[in-house]
C-alpha cells in the first residue's frame, strides 16, 4: 500500500511542477497576507510608535517586536490551510474525469488512493511555506528573527509546518475523495476556512479574543501551529515553560492529526467502495 | 475454450430507482471479442461496471476468470484491464509517462515495464510519440493509447465501455482495426459495449443484444443475421400486367413474395444462389428487369426482431444523445 501510495503521490506531483500555476497563486496569496493585510492591520498604525514597533504591546503579542514577526507564522498557517482548496482539487477531477474509477478497477487497496491523495497534498502545501517565509524576510519592517536563530529554529518551524500541513491534508483529502463536483469541493473547503482562520492567534494573539471565544480559539489547529512557530522565531532558546508549550502544541496538532485521519480514511472509503 | 465471463441473472436498482440491469445472463468465451449492443440508457454501462467491480451487484453472479466478483474483487482486478468511455489520461505527462504509471500500479516489475510499454506503443503507432506530452495528442491517438494503456500488465481480459463513442469514422475504423489486433497479438479476451451497429458487427465473435437491462438474445453476428431467414430481393418488372407472384414463389429457394404494382419484394436465403435463375425466367417470359435491389440481413433488423424497434428509433426514443448518456452514467455511480 505504502508503495502504491507514493507512485500516486509522484504522479500528482509530476503533473503538478509541469503546471506550476498553484504554486505561483500560493505565493501571490501569501504576499497579499504579508504586504496588505500586515500593513493595514498592522496594531503599531494605532500606536504611532517609531519603526513599526509594537512597544508595549510587545509581551500581548509572543514578544515578536514588530506586527510582520508576530504575523508571518500565522500567515504560513493560513497558506497551509487555504492551499488545501486548489491542491485538493486535483482530486476532484480525477473523480470527474473518470481517472478515480480506472484506479479502482486496478489491484491496490483502495485506501492508497487516499494516501497518495495525502501525500501530494502535504507536498505541495509544504511549498509555500519557505517562500512565505523568504517573502516576510524581505518586506520592509518585516520578519525579525530572535538573535541567534539558527539551524534547529528554522528545522523547528518547518517540522510545525509539515505536521499542520498533515493534519489538514488528511482532512481534506477525505472530503475531495468524497465530493463529486468542483462546486461542492470549494463550498465545503470555505463552509471551513472561515471558522478556522478567524478563530485563531493567526491575526491576534489569543488575550484580544472574548472569554467564550478562547477555549474554541486555544483548541484551533491553526492557533497550535501559530503559536509553535512564534517560540522558535521569537526566542532563540527555549526556557522549560517555553518547551512545555511547545510540547502542548505539537501534541494537540498531534491529536488532530489522529481525528482528521480517522475521519479523512472513513470518508474516502465510503466514496471509494463499490455501491 | 471454457468461458472466461459467466453472468447469471445479474441484475442492479439504485435506490429509489427501476433496475438498470434486470436479469442479465451472458458468457463470454476465452479469447472472444464479445459485443454487449444496445442503445443508450439500456444498462450496458452498468453492467460493465458491475463485471468490473465498480459497481455492487443488486443481484445475480458473475465469474470473471473462474474469480466470484461478489466475493474476490481482488482476484477479478488482477485479471482484468478496463478502458473507461472517457479519456483518464494525464495530459501533463507524456505517452511512455503514462504507460509506466500505469505499469507501476499494475505491479508490473520495472525491469520489463519499459520494453512492454514501448511493444504496446509501436503495436498503435504511437512509438515515436512515446516522449511527447499526452496533452499534444489528437484525440484519436490519446484513444489509442488508452486501449494499450489497460494492457501494460497482461490482463486476461480487456474491457472497453464505447470505444469508439464520439470519434469520426476514419478514426473509428483505424480503433476497430487495433481492437481486433490486440485480440489476435496478445490473444486477450475483449468484452465491450457498443451502441454502434457497424462496430459490433465488424469486431465481434459475440454479439448480445440488451435492452432494457436484459440480454434479448446473443450469438455470432452470422447467427443472428441467418435467425432472419434470408435477403431481400427487390424487382421491378416491365411489361405485362400478369401477376408474377406465383411464378416467382415457385422458383427454387424462394420463400416469401410480396408484390406492390409491378415490384416484387423477395425473401430468400441466398440472394446471390438464386438471382441468376431468377432473372433467366423472368426473360424467358419475355419480360424485362428494370430495376433490382438486395439488402443482406443486418444486426438492426435483428435488433427490431428482438425488441419491436429499430435500434435507431430505440436511440431517438429514449431521447439519449451521447452527452446526456455520459451525465446520466455518472449520476447513477
Amino acid at each position: 500500500m505504502i508503495a502504491e501510495s507514493f507512485t500516486l503521490g509522484k504522479r500528482a506531483l509530476t503533473k503538478w511542477t509541469r503546471n506550476p500555476f498553484a504554486v505561483i497563486v500560493t505565493s501571490i496569496q501569501a504576499l497579499f497576507w504579508l504586504a496588505l493585510f500586515g500593513s493595514s492591520f498592522n496594531p503599531a498604525n494605532a500606536l504611532a510608535s517609531s519603526a513599526g514597533s509594537l512597544g508595549p504591546l510587545q509581551q500581548a503579542f509572543g514578544g515578536a517586536s514588530n506586527y510582520i514577526t508576530f504575523l508571518t507564522p500565522g500567515v504560513i498557517s493560513i497558506v497551509a490551510l487555504t492551499g488545501m482548496s486548489f491542491m485538493g482539487v486535483d482530486l476532484v477531477f480525477d473523480r470527474i474525469n473518470g481517472y478515480m474509477d480506472v484506479l479502482r478497477a486496478f489491484p491496490i487497496p483502495r485506501t492508497s488512493i487516499y494516501f497518495g491523495g495525502v501525500i501530494q497534498n502535504v507536498a505541495k502545501g509544504m511549498v509555500a511555506a519557505p517562500i512565505t517565509f523568504a517573502l516576510a524576510l524581505l518586506v520592509p519592517n518585516g520578519l525579525h528573527l530572535a538573535p541567534g536563530f539558527g539551524v534547529l529554529n528554522l528545522v523547528g518551524v518547518f517540522a510545525v509546518v509539515a505536521l499542520l500541513t498533515t493534519v489538514f491534508a488528511t482532512f481534506f483529502t477525505g472530503i475531495a475523495i468524497s465530493v463529486k463536483s468542483t462546486d461542492t469541493f470549494f463550498a465545503a473547503v470555505n463552509f471551513l476556512t472561515f471558522p478556522f482562520m478567524f478563530t485563531s492567534s493567526a491575526f491576534f494573539p489569543l488575550s484580544f479574543f472574548p472569554d467564550w471565544l478562547k477555549p474554541v480559539a486555544q483548541a484551533n489547529p491553526i492557533t497550535l501551529a501559530s503559536d509553535a512557530m512564534r517560540l522558535l522565531i521569537v526566542n532563540s532558546n527555549l526556557g522549560t515553560s517555553q518547551v512545555l508549550a511547545l510540547g502542548g502544541d505539537l501534541a494537540g496538532l498531534a491529536l488532530f492529526g489522529v481525528i482528521f485521519a480517522t475521519a479523512g480514511i472513513l470518508m474516502a472509503r465510503n466514496a471509494l467502495k463499490a455501491r | 475454450m471454457g468461458n472466461i465471463i459467466e453472468a447469471d441473472s445479474l441484475t442492479k436498482s439504485f435506490e429509489s430507482s427501476r433496475r438498470v440491469v434486470d436479469g442479465a445472463s451472458f458468457s463470454v468465451g476465452a479469447g472472444e471479442v464479445f459485443s454487449l449492443l444496445g442503445p443508450n440508457g439500456a444498462g450496458k454501462t452498468t453492467t460493465i461496471r458491475m463485471l468490473t467491480t465498480l459497481t455492487a451487484i443488486t443481484e445475480g453472479t458473475a465469474i470473471i476468470a473462474g474469480h466470484d466478483v461478489n466475493k474476490d474483487p481482488k482476484a477479478v482486478r488482477e485479471a482484468i484491464g478496463v478502458v473507461p468511455q472517457e479519456v483518464t489520461l494525464d495530459n501533463e505527462l507524456k505517452g511512455i509517462e503514462n504507460l509506466l504509471l500505469t505499469a507501476k500500479l499494475q505491479h508490473v516489475p520495472d525491469s520489463e515495464a519499459k520494453t512492454r510499454s514501448m511493444e504496446l506503443l509501436r503495436l498503435v503507432e504511437l512509438d515515436e510519440f512515446a516522449g511527447k506530452r499526452v496533452g499534444t495528442y489528437s484525440g484519436g491517438m490519446k484513444r489509442r493509447l488508452q486501449l494499450v494503456a489497460a494492457l501494460v500488465h497482461q490482463p486476461k481480459i480487456l474491457f472497453l465501455d464505447e470505444p469508439t463513442v464520439g470519434l469520426d469514422i476514419q478514426t473509428r475504423t483505424k480503433i476497430w482495426d487495433y481492437i481486433g489486433q490486440l485480440n489476435e497479438e496478445q490473444g486477450v479476451t475483449i468484452f465491450m459495449t457498443t451502441h454502434y451497429l457497424e462496430e459490433a458487427d465488424q469486431l465481434s465473435d459475440v454479439v448480445a443484444i440488451m435492452d432494457h437491462g436484459t440480454v434479448k438474445v446473443a450469438g455470432t453476428p452470422k447467427e443472428l443475421k441467418a435467425s432472419l431467414h434470408g435477403d431481400v430481393l427487390t424487382l421491378t418488372v416491365e411489361g405485362g400486367r400478369e401477376d408474377l407472384t406465383i411464378f416467382l414463389k415457385s422458383i427454387p429457394g424462394v420463400i416469401e413474395v410480396t408484390r406492390t404494382d409491378d415490384t416484387y419484394r423477395l425473401k430468400l436465403p441466398k440472394v446471390e444462389a438464386a438471382l441468376p435463375q431468377i432473372v433467366t425466367s423472368i426473360a424467358s417470359r419475355g419480360l424485362t428487369i428494370t430495376e433490382t435491389s438486395f439488402s443482406k440481413p443486418t444486426l438492426d433488423q435483428v435488433f427490431l426482431e428482438v425488441t419491436g424497434r429499430s435500434l435507431r428509433d430505440a436511440e431517438e426514443g429514449n431521447g439519449h444523445s451521447d452527452v446526456y448518456a455520459d451525465v446520466h452514467g455518472r449520476e447513477t455511480r
